[in-house]
């Protein structure tokens, strides 16, 4: 057992040996570090006092006073060996409690003195700093060391960090602490396995603090590992891998409070796995310095004396990209850049041989998998994500591991949950193989805390399986559950951050559904006026109030006609007021904003930033605001609305943050309207979106505003689940490789797939329980159009002709997007209320 | 709506009464005027509250006449946020104010609100009723110690570090909910006072039926709070952070100075402190530390501390919600981001700066013309918002073209193609030396630690 030091003591003592003389300031971090020891005694120890192990401590700590007084001259090169004396006490304090309090729990352990076995190797090339304060060592098998402790007996606690050198000195390991330790002690012992306990229960597809639908990485192999490792997960130090690697022995991280999980496990290549994403990470704060000349073509030497001048400013290069005249690398954070002008200096260096450029601040952003190359093709959401901004430098490696894009640090904490959602969408990370892809993150929170079911309640037609077979007969249909739609809109009405709920009735203007929403309490959101008439057709007695009108590049005639009839308007350019002023003087409007950014599941949803069409650019503003107060236009809310299908919950605060300030300089403005896109979850990957943790952070922030309203118009989320497409297999047909399955309705119907590569769950329904065949299949409709596809490489039991195909979560943009394209009639549109679900229920459960 | 009646041809805006009681300061005002043919009144209340000041029954009687005197100013300044709204021809004071403050007044509702007027195109002609002049305030034994006004922004930080500086026992300041000034606050060591202002909220739904708008005196407002919360809690200086180019006016608009920052200018400055002397306390001292110094010489200075460049916001547009990200302090559209972001650059290593603001604002060409006003180039307007004067920022882009790492930035690139040889070069040196006559009229100690 290798322990590292009590949380915090190591700064202390590093603290410590920078304290100039042995003052007061010294005597008290000393006393606070006993303190930490002897308080962590006797909370483990409150019946037995282990009069021993305070014995112990406080030898530890006599020599620790003693060897502080020690101190040599600053510029004595002892004072490094000193430095490695001092701050091996955190690992000696921390493995001596261990020692006692394990042998007072009757465990047969025995303390190690990690400085009598772990032996630096000098190497000629390292400085003094480095022989003392990050030393190495080596990693063979050590059959001396395993007879020595095999005669010694069972159980051994040593420490971590600590090592010594041939002369009996103690050094540090340096960055890497004790998780290199148990390396080294590993690759030495020969030891079947390493495991790491520590505060989380893994590796994870995203920095789960940043995306918590990330993945529990249960499988990853060295490589992959150490890439992850190095470009950002703070989880393990990819030194500790290095011995372990080369010995072939599987390293374990393990949850310190929750040790039933298994982890992640790192070991030797699986050949089985075909290639995927394992995870993405970021680094910030990175500098880019680019350098441009046609010198360097064919010369011999010139990148040598460029590299030259980063060694002579004692800066280390991280990424290279280069072509034939401009050379770009990276430089990782560090304190140097920041408070010295080391940077000045080596542009002025390099400025005499090329001309130079600083990008900066920039954030790499790595997607790690093994083959990664061979997975360009399905990379093209990922790259448009990434490449909605600037991308500064791409780089890939030969060991074909990661593929790295360097963009502006502002865009990084919004791109990394966006594109982590991608890579799920586009079934990037091994989805299909549970061994490696764990749970998610809130998944496993939510567990732990008991907050909310772990997984997906079973969906609603599970259980109503029967009767849809029977409704499945009258040919292609669209069935939806309105309970469904209700429990979501109860969900969202329970947000008491929001003052206003808008169904976008775009997404589904079906009647019984405009009905349930209507009656939870939603207002209307229409984006046309046929929409609003629809409306007005079904519900009579609906005051106008209730109704939002939010066209884009409608004619001047529906807005006349939406005011003659009172709703609700949002104006989203300045071009109705320049052009309509006798329709729009006096008039109390919403206006929609484009904050220049925006988010989503694909570039065709994603409604913000200077690419989409909507809004008013917020260069526009003060224009906009002008020519208002010319027609005695007030305007009443702010509107933001970037795209949909978003999970990262930031992102309605950073509209809420955005609005509110412009507002500041609005006080006509009363309403805040957050838009929606609110992520509807897909059955098998994704936890549901957190509305609990949404509505903390809103209700933070309204503190501050408490004049502001707030209104969101959420319109794929209420319904989405709610319907689903029932088809039936026509023909089965396999070419070359390919197996394709063809059902009675396609892109007429559901054109999610062909428009934006949605991916909906499609099951058999009349072989719902039987097992899915190997070879994955793609499911397609019967119109003459190559992208007339439902679902790719879908794994499925046989499906015969006649079987019954339920392709779920298509309650949105489902029928209101259908057409009789090659004249085929679309899916029929039938709607369950509480009561047919129901009986169908009950029949379920009789039959 | 009330843009319909807007301006009022006829109408009255009144000082009701100001009380103080329980540490809350109660400022009543009523506008009335008349709309469809019926007079409407509309009482107004705005409420300031000093955290555990003492009561004035409680102070000895001449702290507590200073303390009425400190409070009838603020009443009269804190009215221009209501006056503003419907701006009635009339203006009605329950008694006639003293010569010093009718005519302080009189300026704080005309130059104070230039801006306002400029934008709301109207003219501007306050009254106030000038009676008989009030008696010398006498000293009142003030303990030495000294009240210093935050703003989240660099300019009070550089103050807050000289006072340590200078071993002045110091308290930081700041009015109203902020997150982020109570962070740099904290941040300062010092210790910390919060007073809060509730503006009326008739005003909202004043504004809602299209009530006038645009920019106050806020500075002046404060002034008055602080100096009467210094009365109170016993302090004997009141310390803002205006520098030089406040005073520089925004524009001249027919004939007349509009400065968006009035209240921060020496004219304000020597007007408020010889009245709080005069009429409220004898050994009060009200004075701005850093108005001997230039934008660029307070840069300057900020750059020799970072404690606070994780904190620190000078942007207007995102001043209550704090963010740890600097994206979110700093919008990086608005004047303020840009000038801060230019007047910082010659003096702090680039990845501090780049760091500080979370994206280089230099290297976007889009800004030309945003940059091209700040340096009045080609005949651009400097932007109404609290930014340094013209030539400092042109002092700013010659220091960066000759520098290595950024002279090939997109805007500075700019700067050297098509501007550089059009303008004269300034003095840097000049400009980053203090106004000797205005350093001169600091406290010695003061001038000292400024160094």
């Amino acid at each position: 057992m290798v322990v590292s030091a009590l949380t915090g003591v190591t700064d202390k003592l590093k603290h410590l040996s920078e304290l100039v003389d042995h003052s007061e300031a010294a005597e008290t971090t000393v006393q606070s570090i006993a303190d930490k020891h002897f308080e962590l005694l006797s909370d483990l120890t409150y019946d037995a006092h282990l009069p021993d192990c305070k014995i112990a401590l406080e030898a530890h700590f006599a020599k620790l006073k003693a060897h502080l007084t020690q101190r040599p001259d600053p510029a004595d090169s002892a004072l490094f060996a000193w430095q490695a004396e001092l701050l091996c006490f955190g690992e000696l304090l921390s493995s001596t409690l261990g020692a006692h309090y394990l042998r007072a729990l009757g465990a047969p352990i025995q303390w190690l003195d990690a400085r009598q076995h772990l032996v630096a190797s000098a190497s000629a090339n390292d400085s003094v700093w480095a022989q003392f304060l990050s030393a190495s060592c080596q990693t063979q098998a050590d059959k001396a060391l395993q007879q020595r402790l095999a005669q010694q007996g069972l159980a051994f606690i040593t420490q971590g960090f600590i090592a010594s050198n041939a002369l009996g000195q103690t050094v540090l390991l340096g960055r890497g602490g004790s998780d290199t330790s148990a390396g080294y002690f590993g690759a030495q012992l020969n030891a079947a396995e390493v495991q790491i306990w520590t505060d989380v229960p893994g590796m994870f597809s995203a920095n789960p603090r940043r995306v918590p639908s990330a993945r529990l990485l249960q499988r990853l192999d060295f490589d992959e590992a150490q890439e992850i490792a190095a470009t950002g997960a703070k989880v393990l130090h990819p030194r500790c891998l290095i011995p372990l690697r080369e010995w072939e022995i599987p390293l374990r991280i393990k949850d310190t409070d929750r040790p039933e999980l298994s982890g992640t496990l790192i070991g030797p290549i699986s050949l089985a796995s075909p290639p995927s994403v394992k995870a993405i990470s970021i680094r910030s704060g990175i500098t880019l310095v680019s350098m441009e000349s046609l010198g360097m073509w064919q010369q011999v030497g010139f990148l040598a004396d460029v590299f030259g001048f980063f060694k002579a400013h004692g800066l280390s290069i991280d990424l290279i990209g280069s072509s034939e005249t401009n050379v770009t690398v990276s430089l990782d954070p560090s304190e140097n850049l920041l408070s010295a002008d080391v940077l000045q200096r080596l542009c002025e260096d390099l400025a005499q041989v090329c001309k130079v450029k600083v990008i900066a601040p920039c954030s790499a952003l790595t997607l790690v998998g093994r083959g990664i190359r061979s997975l360009l093709h399905r990379l093209s959401q990922v790259c448009a994500e990434v490449g909605a901004g600037r991308v500064h430098l791409l780089t890939q490696s030969s060991n074909d591991l990661n593929l790295t894009f360097v963009i502006d640090d502002d865009r990084a904490d919004a791109l990394l949950p966006a594109v982590h959602q991608c890579l799920i969408a586009e079934r990037l990370l091994p989805l299909d193989e549970p061994d490696v892809l764990g749970p998610s993150w809130a998944q496993m929170h939510h567990a732990a805390n008991e907050l909310m079911v772990p997984a997906l309640p079973p969906a609603w037609w599970k259980a109503a399986r029967t009767q849809l077979l029977a409704l499945a007969q009258s040919g292609p249909s669209y069935v939806c559950a309105l309970p469904i739609v209700a429990e979501r809109a109860r969900g969202l009405i329970a947000m008491s951050a929001v003052d206003e709920w808008f169904y976008a009735i775009k997404a589904n203007a079906g009647v019984p559904i405009l009905a349930v929403l209507l009656e939870a309490g939603f207002g209307l959101e229409c984006v046309s006026l046929p929409e609003i008439e629809h409306v007005q057709r079904a519900f009579p007695d609906l005051p106008a109030e209730r109704i939002l009108f939010s066209p884009n590049f409608a004619p001047r005639i529906e807005y006349q006609a939406a005011i003659n009839k009172g709703v609700q308007l949002t104006l989203d350019s300045t071009f109705a007021l320049k052009r309509w002023p006798e329709i729009m003087r006096g008039q109390s409007i919403q206006l929609r904003l484009d904050l220049g950014f925006g988010g989503g599941h694909h570039a065709k949803v994603n409604t913000g930033g200077e690419r989409s069409k909507f809004g008013l650019a917020l260069m526009d503003l003060q224009e906009f605001t002008a020519l208002a107060r010319a027609l005695d236009v007030q305007i009443i809310g702010l509107h933001a609305h970037l795209g949909s299908g978003i999970s990262d919950i930031e992102h309605w605060p950073r509209v809420y943050t955005e609005l509110a300030s412009i507002a500041e300089r609005l006080p006509s403005v009363r309403t805040l309207n957050l838009g929606g896109g609110l992520a509807v979850p897909h059955s098998d990957c994704e936890p549901p979106l957190d509305l609990a943790a949404l509505n903390q952070r809103l209700l933070s922030l309204r503190s501050h505003y408490p004049h502001l309203r707030v209104r969101m118009e959420p319109g794929r989320y209420p319904v989405a689940e709610s319907t689903v497409l029932l088809c039936r297999v026509t023909q089965v047909k396999s070419k070359g490789k390919g197996r394709y399955i063809g059902v009675d309705t396609g892109m007429n119907s559901l054109i999610r797939p062909a428009l934006y590569d949605a991916y909906h769950d499609i099951v058999n329904l009349s072989a719902l329980n039987q097992p899915a065949i190997d070879a994955p299949c793609t499911i397609v409709g019967p119109i003459c159009e190559t992208g007339d596809v439902l679902g790719l490489q879908r794994k499925l039991p046989e499906c015969l002709e006649g079987d019954v195909m339920l392709i779920a979560e298509a309650g949105a943009y489902g029928a209101v997007m259908a057409s009789r394209y090659n004249l085929r009639e679309p899916a029929k549109e039938i709607f369950l209320d509480e009561s047919l679900l129901d009986t169908l229920e009950h029949k379920e459960k009789t039959c | 709506m009330l843009t319909a009646i807007l301006p009022l041809a006829q109408g009255e805006f009144e000082f009701v009464t100001a009380r103080l009681m329980q540490g809350c300061a109660l400022l009543r005002y009523q506008l009335r005027f008349v709309e469809n043919g019926e007079l409407q009144t509309i009482d107004l209340i705005e409420t300031i509250r000093f955290p555990g000041a003492p009561e004035l029954a409680n102070l000895p009687p001449a702290r507590a006449l200073a303390a009425h005197r400190a409070l009838a100013l603020l009443h009269v300044l804190a009215g221009t946020s209501y006056y503003k709204a419907l701006v009635p021809p009339s203006i009605v004071t329950t008694s006639p104010l003293s010569p010093a403050l009718a005519d302080l007044a009189t300026s704080v509702y005309t130059d104070g609100l230039a801006e306002f007027a400029y934008q709301n195109k109207l003219k501007l002609a306050p009254k106030f009723e000038a009676g008989a002049a009030l008696a010398t305030a006498p000293a009142l034994g003030l303990s030495a110690r000294a009240m210093v006004a935050l703003g989240g922004g660099k300019d009070s930080l550089v103050s807050v570090e000289a006072l340590k500086r200078a071993g002045t026992p110091a308290c930081a300041v700041w009015i109203g909910r902020s997150e982020l000034i109570a962070a740099t606050a904290k941040a300062s060591g010092l210790p910390m006072l919060n007073i809060s202002r509730e503006i009326a909220p008739e005003l909202f739904a004043l504004n809602a039926k299209g009530a006038l708008n645009g920019h106050v005196p806020v500075t002046a407002i404060n002034s008055a709070i602080l100096s009467l919360a210094a009365i109170l809690y016993d302090y004997n200086q009141v310390i803002f952070s205006n520098e030089r180019s406040a005073s520089a006016a925004t524009l001249i608009h027919e004939g007349a100075a509009v400065n968006h920052q009035w209240s921060k200018s020496w004219a304000f400055e020597s007007a408020f402190s010889a009245l709080i002397e005069a009429e409220v306390a004898q050994d009060l001292a009200y004075f701005s530390l850093l108005r001997p110094y230039s934008e660029l010489a307070v840069t300057q200075k900020f750059a020799q501390t970072d404690c606070y460049d994780a904190l620190f916001s000078s942007c207007n547009r995102n001043f209550r919600i704090l963010a740890d990200k600097p994206t979110s302090r700093w919008c990086g559209q608005c004047p303020k981001c840009h000038f801060v972001f230019l007047a910082l650059a010659p003096f702090v290593a680039k990845p501090r700066l780049l760091k500080i603001f979370g994206r280089n604002l230099l290297d976007d060409i889009e800004l030309a013309p945003e940059f091209a006003a700040l340096m009045e180039w080609n005949g651009a307007q400097k932007p109404f918002e609290c930014v340094g004067e013209a030539l400092e920022s042109r002092a700013a882009f010659f220091q960066l073209s000759e520098r290595a790492d950024w002279r090939e930035d997109a805007l500075v690139q700019h700067f050297s193609k098509h501007i550089a040889a059009h303008i004269e070069k300034p003095d840097l040196a000049q400009l980053l030396a203090p106004d000797p006559i205005a350093l001169a009229r600091l406290p010695s100690l003061m001038q000292l630690a400024l160094g």
